[in-house]
Formats: C-alpha cells, structure tokens, sequence
C-alpha cells in the first residue's frame, strides 16, 4: 500500500513526502535538524518535552514536530529565533524542576539534555530552582534509579512496553511529584516484571537511568540501539 | 481498640476482600477504560475507603494491567486514596477565596484540635494538597483547591456535607459533635 504523496515547504524549500508522516521525520528525512528530547525514533511519540516546536505558516500556535502530521500544503519553519527563545525556555524550565548536577553526574559528556542545553546557549537559568529531595534507587542489582536527573520524558516507559513488553515503568502522580516508578511503587530490584534488560537504561537521555560501575563523565547511552531493536520489530 | 493506620494498610487480603474485587473486576470486564471503574468500585467496596498495596497487585494480576499502570493511575486521581480514610472526612477548602477568608487558620486550628501536624508528611509543603488521618482512624484532614462555593467562604466539607461561612468556633463545635456522637 503506497501513501498518497504530498508537497510541503521546510524553511521555504519545496519537499516531497508521504501521507501520514510526521513533521519531524519528513524534516529529518530531509537532512534537517530539529533538536528533540522526548521522542526516540521506534517508540511511540508524545510530544511531552516541547523542543522540536517548529511555526506553521497560517498559525500562531507553535506545533510540535514530533507529533504533528504532514499534512498538504503545509509550511514549516525549523528554526527562527522565536523557536530559539521557546526552545530554550523548555530546557530552562526542565532544568528548574530537578537537581541537573552535571558536574556529579555519571552521563556528564554523555547527556542529551546536556548537549542540547549547550547546543542552544543555555548558559544559566532565569527562573527559581525547584531543589526537591530525591531519593536514588540502587536496589537493582545492575542499574540505578536517579530521580534526580529524571525529566519524564517517559522514554524509558516507553521502550520498556513497546519493545520488552514487561511495562515496569510508569508515571505515577502528577504536576511537580510526578515520578517514575517501576511497578507498584516497589524498589526497582523487587519489581517482578523488570527481566533486566537495560532497554530503559539506553533508552533514557540523562543520567537518570544508569549502569552500575560507571564513574561520572562515563555512562555513555546507545540509544541508536533502542531504535534499530524497534525497526527489527517493525519489519518482522 | 481501634486500629492504627499502619496496621490497616498493611494488612494482606482475605477472602472476603478478594471476592469483592473479582466482583467489581467481573463487572467491568471487557469494557475499554475498565481500570478506572475497577478502582472506583474497589475503594469504595473497603472499609476504610482507600486501595491498599495488595488490592492493587491483586487487581493487576486479575486483569492482566501492568502493575505500574494501576499504580499510575491510582496515584493521579485525587479520588482515590492509597491511605486509609478516618471514620470522618473534614476537607478543608485552600482556594483564594476561602484563603482570604482565612481558611489557613481554620486548617491550622482543626489540626491542632486533632493532634495532626501539617508538616508531618516528609514532602509536604504549604501549597501542597493534605490528607492527614489522626492515629486512632477517626478523622481524616484534607485540602482541596477548590468547592466552587466561594461566595460562601470560607467553606469546610464535613462528611460531604457543606459547611459556609465557618469560623473557628463553628468547626470545634461539629468535631466536637462528632467525637462525641461516636462514642
């Protein structure tokens, strides 16, 4: 079954693509660049981390890319100054809620909200910080738990139910004590659905999820990992 | 002697309770967004009007939900309580309203009535949602945002049942009621 093909415009040049593809993949098939943090290709898009906003022609609203589709006619812009601003305060705002201490942290160097941070010249931060106190899950015998670097993207959720299928992790509560949880709230080590896989652990884009065994500056993800594994599963 | 929270919490079901949940499970079966009916009805089939850990592993093996998705959805409703409820629910109304009214006061003087300090639980902060339950099960504290009852405020729910225009004399007086009609 071939999807109907439309034409649209990226940052004015004019692009071919199919029917039912989303904004970001005819962007990036494209060679275009849009920063994201919540989306990983193979799983499931939720639009949660607000980055990959672009500006539509014709709307004030900016959409996010990552869960909008193509449609027709549509114009997008990529990147502007306005998307810039709203970007970063995405970041600013991720940055406020928990306790990001890239100095002590083991993804440091490894770290997409780092990179992404740095990427758009987030050199400090406007608004309050939140300070909570987090407790770090050690339980499991090969990973760990920070809830600390934690910015619910919901990757690891995500990978943990798509592509293992034992759905250990879920959000539980919600606005600012909202936290993710593996089970019934247990400790990661006592919940019985978790097979160990470490799908979530390269799923994951901080250093919320992280190996055992690894000094700061060493947890490096592969998340490519996580979206080739999706692809297999695709096919098959 | 009644019993203490912690006990009712971590008591592990029996029969009784089991048969009450595949009911309400059966009940619900094979319609979509089942979950929600499922936990509504549980919780209200319990005495102390609250989901305990071992309801929820139970209604998660039973369904075949992942158990971190009852959870989820268990923790996000304010409807649902993983604490066990007092005998007597107060709910005290925090909207701006009834903050202006002086409605902190009145949260601040039942607590004190009750032996129940504010900052009792570990994250709790002032703008925080509450629900403290005195040691011997009987009332329970809570928040809430707000009745939409502001031209009343400031309000207080005892029991469901509305309270306007409260003061602190007001309030003594239906604890002080409660407490006695129950013994």
């Amino acid at each position: 079954m071939l999807n109907k093909t439309i034409s649209v415009r990226i940052d004015g040049e004019l692009i071919t693509a199919q029917e039912g593809q989303t904004i970001l993949e005819v962007a990036r098939a494209n060679g275009r660049e849009i920063p994201t943090l919540c989306y990983l290709k193979g799983l499931s898009a939720v639009g949660a981390c607000r980055v990959c906003v672009v500006e539509l022609a014709g709307t004030d609203r900016l959409l996010p890319a990552c869960t909008t589709p193509m449609q027709e006619g549509m114009s997008i812009v990529t990147d502007s100054a306005k998307l810039e601003l709203y970007r970063r305060m995405a970041v600013e705002l991720l940055m406020v809620e928990r306790n990001h201490i890239c100095s002590s942290c083991v993804s440091n160097g490894h770290c997409e909200l780092q990179s992404l941070a740095q990427a758009l010249g987030v050199t400090h931060v406007r608004y309050a910080y939140n300070n909570p106190r987090l407790a770090v899950d050690m339980s499991h015998p090969r990973f760990v738990l920070d809830h600390n670097r934690c910015i619910l993207c919901t990757r690891c959720v995500r990978a943990c139910a798509e592509l293992e299928g034992a759905h250990v992790w879920e959000v539980a509560s919600r606005g600012i004590y909202s936290r993710i949880v593996s089970d019934l709230k247990d400790e990661w080590g006592e919940a019985s659905n978790c097979t160990g896989c470490g799908k979530c652990v390269q799923a994951c884009p901080t250093g919320a999820l992280a190996e055992k065994g690894f000094a700061v500056h060493e947890m490096a993800k592969e998340s490519g990992k996580i979206s080739r594994l999706a692809g297999q599963r695709a096919r098959t | 002697m009644p019993m203490a929270a912690s006990e009712i919490a971590s008591q592990v079901l029996d029969a009784h309770e089991r048969l009450l949940i595949d009911q309400t499970i059966a009940a619900h079966r094979g319609r979509p967004g089942a979950l929600l009916g499922i936990l509504e009805g549980v919780q209200a089939a319990n005495a102390h009007k609250f989901l305990s850990m071992e309801s929820l592993r139970y209604i998660a093996g039973e369904t075949g939900i992942p158990p971190s998705r009852v959870y989820s959805a268990a923790s996000f409703y304010a409807l649902f309580n993983l604490e066990p409820q007092g005998d007597n629910v107060i709910c005290v109304c925090r909207g701006t309203a009834c903050h202006t009214r002086g409605s902190r006061i009145l949260l601040e003087k039942v607590c004190l009535d009750l032996g129940l300090s504010e900052h009792e639980s570990g994250e709790s902060k002032e703008t925080e949602k509450l629900a403290l339950t005195t040691a011997d099960n009987r009332f329970t504290i809570r928040t809430v945002a707000c009745f939409g009852q502001c031209a009343l405020a400031p309000v207080v729910e005892v029991n469901h049942h509305i309270l306007s225009h409260v003061n602190e004399r007001t309030l003594q007086r239906e604890v002080k009621a409660l407490t006695q009609g129950r013994k």
